[in-house]
């Protein structure tokens, strides 16, 4: 059985792969076994460089998804807080406004006609 | 991890300016400037002192910036070696005794090199960062002696 899987675009074999595999291992560590040995672990040497400045915890400097929207809730923020309290979590009350809604459409539309 | 090698590279530096009046500050950069050009001892500036060896310290260090320039030096590695460059980190010079001041730099700090002068002229600059490359040497050998 041969282990070479050979396509018009190249070809594929485990053994090869394997091989470049450990050739860029063994070229990693080299180059990790020059780095400097004399840093000290668990100090300021690990840290990231701010100018000097003590690095903030991560929740304050994450850019979370609601921020994304800061502008646009901040401009419609009466309009959001009429939403807010209507907003239950309770999924009967999204039946019900389902239905009142809907209720509201067969009206519209039955008027209509 | 792999042994030190005599310093036999070249000398990065970085460069921490704490309330100086930018005098100082030019005169190192007149040191890179192709008059000078430190570069081509293998002296150069770099971003960041995870990648130093020398830390030029300019100006009479306010007291917001004292625990800060602390951090700057701890996150230097082994060996190290600290260049004070004016008369402002060296003795405080005319904001000696000022209220907001926390320096001179050898009371936040250990200083290797004083390079005194207001400002110091180019030549002086590079000269202390020779000495602190001696002292780099000297540094480095005592810290093979302990591994071996
Ligand atoms: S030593 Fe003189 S030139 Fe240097 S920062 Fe102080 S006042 Fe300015």
């Amino acid at each position: 059985m041969s282990l070479t899987l050979t396509s018009p675009s190249g070809f594929w074999n485990p053994l090869l792969w394997l091989a470049f595999l450990i050739l860029f291992t063994l070229i990693g560590y080299i180059i990790y076994s020059k780095g400097n040995p004399s840093y000290k672990k668990d100090t300021e040497q690990v840290k990231p460089y701010l100018s000097g400045n003590i690095e903030p915890s991560k929740e304050k400097i994450q850019v979370k998804a609601g921020d994304i929207y800061w502008g646009f809730v901040e401009a419609l923020k009466d309009y959001y807080k009429v939403l807010k309290a209507m907003h239950t979590g309770d999924l009967r009350d999204y039946i019900l406004w389902y239905l009142g809604i809907g209720a509201i459409i067969i009206f519209i539309l039955i008027g209509g006609v | 991890m792999g042994k030190l090698y005599n310093f036999k590279r070249s000398l990065w530096v970085f460069h921490a300016s704490g309330g100086s009046c930018n005098a100082c500050d030019i005169e190192i950069v007149a040191a890179l400037t192709p008059r000078y050009d430190v570069e081509r001892f293998g002296i150069k500036l770099v971003g960041s002192p995870r990648h130093a060896d020398v830390l030029l310290v300019t100006g009479a260090i306010p007291r917001d910036f004292a625990d800060k320039l602390r951090r700057i030096y701890e996150q230097m590695p082994d060996p190290k070696a600290v260049v004070v460059i004016g008369n402002c980190g060296t003795s405080g010079g005319v904001f000696y005794d000022s209220y907001n001041i926390a320096g001179p730099i050898d009371e936040i700090i250990p200083v290797d090199v004083y390079v005194p002068g207001c400002p110091p002229r180019p030549e002086a600059i590079i000269d202390g960062v020779v000495k602190a490359w001696l002292k780099i040497e000297k540094l480095e050998k005592q810290l093979e002696g302990k591994k071996e």
